[in-house]
C-alpha cells in the first residue's frame, strides 16, 4: 500500500504557495477572460448575422472557448518540474527519497490544479457567463460524465508533459522543445480553435493524435454532442492515450536514470 | 561620431556572438520562437478556411495586418532588448556597472545587448507573412507606397520601443513592472493581430488611445488595403502613425531623463 500522506503534504505545499501572489493572480485571471474575450469577438463577427454554422451555434463556440480555455488555466503542468532538477542535480536526492518523483509532480501538480480551479477558473467563469454567456449542461448525467472526462483529458495532458520532461536526460535545452509542444497543444487541442471547423482532413489526422482528448471530448459530452456508447469509446480512447503516452515517459525515465551522472556534491 | 558608430559595431558583434555561441541550440530556439509566434497565424488560416472573410477581411489581408506586427516586433527587440530586461538589472545591481563607463545609459541600453532569438524569430515570421500577402492584397507597390510602408514600420517600431521604455523607467520608481508588461503591452498586442472592429467599443479605445497598438498595425494596414470597416474612424489616422511613434518616444525619453536622477542602486 503506497503511503499519501507525503504526497498530499506537497500539494497542499504548492496550494499555499501560490496563495502568496495575490496581484500575480489577478493577472492570470485577467489574462485568461482577455483570451477568451477575443476567440469569441472573432466568432462573433465570423458569424455575423448566421445563428449557426454546420449544426453549431455560437454559444455552442463559446461554450468551447470557455471551457476549454478555462480548464487550460486549471490543468497545471509544471513543464519544467524535471528539467531544473535534471540540470542543477537536485534529482540525486530527489531520488534518494523514499517517494517516487513522479508521483510527486503528480501531488504538487495537483495542488496547483485545485488552486486554480477555485482562484483561476471560478472567476473567469463567473465573468464569461456574465459578459458573454455559456450553454448550460445538457444534463446532470452528462454533467457527471463531463467532470469524468475532463479529469481523462487532464491525465493526457500530463503525461505528454511528462513524456517530454524526460527528454531533459538527454538535451540540455528543453526549452525549445517544450514550446514546440505547447505550439501542438494550442492548435490540436480545440481551444484556440474549436474542432468542429477544422477542415476534413485535419480531421482525420487528429484521430489519430492525443490532442482531442484534452479538452475537445470533455466539452462535446458537456453539449450533449455525444451519445452514451459514443462516451464510453471517446473516454476509452483518453484512456488509452494515457496509458500509451505514460509508459513511453516511464521508459525514458528508467532508461534516464541509469545513463544519469550527477557531476559536485 | 565614429567613435559611437565603431562601439556600435563592436557591441552588435558580441552581442550576437554571445547569442549564437551554440548554433544548434541557437537555431533550436530561433525555431521555437517562430512556431509560437506562428500559433495565431495557423489558428486564423484554419478558421477562414471554413469562414472565408473575418469583418470583410480575407486570409491574405489578415496576414498582411499580421506581418505588420511581426516585423516591427522583430526591429524593435533588436534594440530595446535592455530596456525590456532592465527591471532584472535594477533588481541585481547590474545596471550600476553602466553608470559608471563614459558612455549614455541609454545609449548602453539600447546596445549592449539585442534578444536575437527574439528578432529572429518575429521578424523572421513578419517576412515570411510579407512575403506571402503583399502581392495578393492588391497593394501597388510605388514610390508612394513603400515610402509610406517604411515610415510606418519606423513608427510602429518607435510606438512599441516606448512602451519599453516607459515601462522600463517606472521600475525606477517601482520594484517590478513585468505584470504590467504583461497586461498592457503582451495581452493588448493579441487583440491587435485582429482587426480591431471586431471588438467592443471599449477595446477599440484601449488600443487607439491608451497602448496604441492600431497605429501599429491596423492603420497603416488600412491606408494601404482600404477595407470598409474603416469606415468607423477618422481618416487622419491613416497618417498618423509616425507622428505618434516620435510623440510617444519623445514623452517617454523625456520621463526617463526625469526620472534617472533619482534612481537608487539595490544592489551592494
Amino acid at each position: 500500500m503506497i503511503k499519501l500522506a507525503p504526497y498530499l503534504a506537497y500539494a497542499k505545499k504548492c496550494f499555499l504557495g501560490r496563495s502568496a501572489y495575490r496581484f500575480d493572480h489577478l493577472m492570470n485571471i485577467l489574462s485568461t477572460c482577455l483570451q477568451i474575450f477575443i476567440f469569441w469577438g472573432i466568432y462573433h463577427a465570423l458569424y455575423g448575422e448566421n445563428t449557426e454554422v454546420d449544426g453549431i451555434t455560437l454559444p455552442m463556440v463559446a461554450t468551447n472557448f470557455v471551457l476549454s480555455m478555462g480548464l487550460g488555466a486549471v490543468f497545471s503542468t509544471n513543464d519544467y518540474f524535471f528539467p531544473d532538477k535534471i540540470h542543477d542535480g537536485s534529482i540525486a536526492t530527489e531520488l534518494l527519497r523514499p517517494i517516487s518523483v513522479p508521483g510527486r509532480m503528480i501531488a504538487e501538480n495537483a495542488g496547483n490544479a485545485l488552486f486554480n480551479l477555485i482562484f483561476r477558473f471560478t472567476p473567469a467563469l463567473v465573468l464569461s457567463i456574465l459578459i458573454i454567456g455559456i450553454s448550460a449542461p445538457a444534463g446532470v448525467g452528462m454533467f457527471i460524465l463531463f467532470l469524468i472526462s475532463v479529469l481523462l483529458g487532464y491525465g493526457v495532458l500530463w503525461a505528454i508533459s511528462f513524456s517530454v520532461q524526460m527528454t531533459a536526460f538527454w538535451f540540455v535545452n528543453v526549452w525549445s522543445i517544450t514550446t514546440i509542444k505547447n505550439v501542438f497543444i494550442n492548435v490540436l487541442s480545440g481551444s484556440m480553435i474549436p474542432l468542429w471547423f477544422m477542415p476534413g482532413w485535419m480531421k482525420g489526422v487528429l484521430y489519430l493524435t492525443p490532442f482531442s482528448s484534452i479538452y475537445f471530448t470533455p466539452v462535446q459530452i458537456y453539449l450533449g454532442q455525444l451519445t452514451y456508447q459514443e462516451i464510453a469509446l471517446k473516454c476509452a480512447v483518453q484512456g488509452m492515450w494515457i496509458i500509451l503516452i505514460y509508459l513511453a515517459g516511464d521508459f525514458l525515465w528508467k532508461k534516464g536514470q541509469k545513463k544519469l551522472v550527477v557531476q559536485g556534491g | 561620431m565614429r567613435d559611437i558608430m565603431h562601439l556600435v559595431g563592436v557591441y552588435t558583434k558580441t552581442t550576437a556572438r554571445s547569442w549564437f555561441q551554440y548554433r544548434v541550440d541557437a537555431l533550436l530556439r530561433s525555431l521555437a520562437v517562430f512556431l509560437r509566434e506562428s500559433t495565431g497565424v495557423i489558428v486564423i488560416y484554419f478558421t477562414l478556411l471554413k469562414f472565408d472573410n473575418l469583418n470583410g477581411w480575407n486570409i491574405h489581408e489578415l496576414l498582411f495586418l499580421y506581418s505588420l506586427l511581426f516585423l516591427t516586433y522583430g526591429i524593435m527587440i533588436i534594440f530595446f532588448t535592455g530596456l525590456r530586461d532592465f527591471g532584472r538589472m535594477v533588481r541585481s545591481g547590474n545596471f550600476d556597472r553602466f553608470i559608471l563607463r563614459p558612455r549614455g545609459l541609454l545609449f548602453q541600453l539600447i546596445f549592449a545587448n539585442a534578444d536575437w532569438f527574439a528578432a529572429v524569430g518575429h521578424g523572421g515570421l513578419g517576412l515570411v507573412l510579407f512575403v506571402i500577402s503583399a502581392g495578393k492584397v492588391g497593394v501597388i507597390w510605388n514610390f508612394k507606397t513603400v515610402v509610406y510602408y517604411l515610415f510606418a514600420i519606423m513608427g510602429g517600431v518607435l510606438i512599441q520601443g516606448a512602451v519599453f521604455l516607459f515601462l522600463a523607467t517606472l521600475n525606477i520608481y517601482l520594484f517590478e513592472t513585468s505584470s504590467l508588461k504583461e497586461l498592457f503591452y503582451y495581452n493588448m498586442r493579441k487583440f491587435a493581430g485582429y482587426p480591431i472592429s471586431i471588438f467592443h467599443r471599449a477595446v477599440q479605445i484601449i488600443i487607439i488611445y491608451i497602448m496604441p497598438f492600431a497605429f501599429v498595425n491596423y492603420f497603416p494596414a488600412q491606408y494601404l488595403l482600404r477595407k470598409e470597416d474603416m469606415e468607423g474612424y477618422p481618416q487622419i489616422f491613416l497618417y498618423l502613425t509616425p507622428v505618434v511613434g516620435v510623440g510617444m518616444y519623445l514623452l517617454a525619453y523625456l520621463f526617463w531623463k526625469f526620472s534617472i536622477k533619482y534612481y537608487k542602486s539595490s544592489g551592494n
